[in-house]
């Protein structure tokens, strides 16, 4: 020892020092969540973006008017029932998911198989879903760059309005339409942009299925990818509340 | 809770990454997936599927009966504290980020404060394009 210590090392400053890994994370999972913060900062920007093309309307659709249909129901109302039953079945995936990852952990192939094909069928019921309620708007006309025509007549998109809304003085003068124009594209290429990753999704657990089926990460010695694609999974469906508050909730 | 990390494998992480995931330190593959440490997990992650199932019904209930008959302020605050609770829990629980070390955390969580402001900025930026438009000036 030759020299005094200006400042006592902790411990903590230690763990920086070399020799080590500070954060106790493999580097592929610590990419993988920094993926899915830049991935965060999108869906932010995309309904950060639609707030504030909100803020701006002087009317806005009403979501107990717009979602209110269920699949084989024909014209009952039942206003955010079918979002509902999507939104259950996305957190169920996202329980089978962690099942999936847990039993990674025990190195039990048999459990990750099981769980891995409860998470894809769960994925697959999703965006079965999604396609029937974008269909289902589409006939009512709904669609990216839909409601543009100023002739459009009033009816058309009377209806996803509530009645505070479509008695505000600028509504048939241009609001009510412009926002109904606003409201299905955000819609769109939010919840395009959310499905799009829910397929990808689809995909990469396909993936780690057959790899898990075939052994190839008993072989490796541990389950570490089927944790990263958990990762990604997870954050869909946290992806999925948001989207669910800003669409459907608020 | 923490599970994953043990000062005692420290070790593990000198030199060769691949060694994090020998097997002996997020994983338990000499122990049985039926065991109680196990089956204690397994009731952690069914517990939080319980609060965000009870949590999203509430919402829905309150979407569809009673947010029309209250102020917008206090409809806004509470489905936004309602969905950062059920995103606290996924973050967490599901994806584990509770039990990493606290570092990694505040890697991870601090950027996200940048959303306070834009969220913030942009609604504001919304507001006053619409005062801006829905009043004429008085010459």
């Amino acid at each position: 020892m030759t020299q005094q210590p200006t400042a006592t090392v902790s411990a903590e400053n230690n763990a920086w020092q070399g020799g080590r890994s500070p954060f106790n994370v493999s580097y592929g999972k610590m990419m993988m969540w920094i993926f899915l913060l830049s991935d965060a900062f999108t869906f932010g920007a995309f309904l950060i973006s639609y707030g504030s093309t909100r803020f701006f309307s002087t009317v806005w659709p009403d979501p107990n008017k717009v979602f209110h249909s269920f699949p084989f129901m024909g014209e009952a109302n039942l206003p955010l029932l079918f979002v509902s039953l999507m939104t259950f079945i996305l957190i169920m995936s996202s329980v089978t998911m962690v099942l999936a990852v847990h039993a990674g952990h025990y190195g039990d192939r048999a459990g990750v198989t099981k769980w891995l094909l409860w998470t894809i069928l769960g994925g697959i019921c999703f965006l079965g879903c999604q396609a029937w309620e974008w269909t289902h708007l589409h006939h009512q006309g709904a669609w990216w760059g839909s409601f543009t025509d100023a002739s459009t007549p009033i009816e058309t998109i009377k209806h996803f309005f509530n009645a505070k809304a479509t008695s505000h003085a600028t509504f048939a003068t241009g609001a009510g339409l412009q926002a109904s124009h606003d409201f299905y594209n955000y819609f769109f290429t939010i919840t395009g942009f959310h499905g799009g990753h829910v397929l990808s999704g689809i995909v990469l657990l396909s993936i780690a299925l057959v790899n898990t089926v075939n052994g190839t990460y008993e072989k490796r010695g541990h389950y570490e990818m089927v944790e990263k694609i958990g990762l990604y999974w997870h954050f869909v469906d946290l992806v999925w509340v948001f989207v669910f508050t800003c669409f459907y909730l608020l | 809770m923490s599970h994953h990390h043990n000062d005692s494998n420290l070790h593990y992480y000198e030199g060769d990454q691949s060694k994090l995931y020998s097997g002996v330190l997020n994983h338990h593959f000499n122990q049985d997936v039926k065991s109680a440490e196990s089956k204690k997990q397994i009731g952690r992650i069914w517990k939080v599927f319980w609060i965000l199932l009870v949590v999203t019904v509430a919402e829905v209930i309150m979407g569809m009966f009673f947010s029309h008959h209250m102020p917008s302020w206090l409809v806004a605050t509470m489905f936004l504290a309602l969905t950062i609770l059920k995103a606290g829990y996924i973050v967490s629980v599901f994806m584990h980020l509770g039990d990493e070390v606290k570092d990694f955390i505040m890697m991870i969580l601090v950027p996200l404060m940048f959303f306070i402001w834009f969220i913030i900025a942009f609604l504001a930026d919304g507001s006053f394009w619409l005062f801006m438009n829905t009043n004429t000036p008085v010459k």
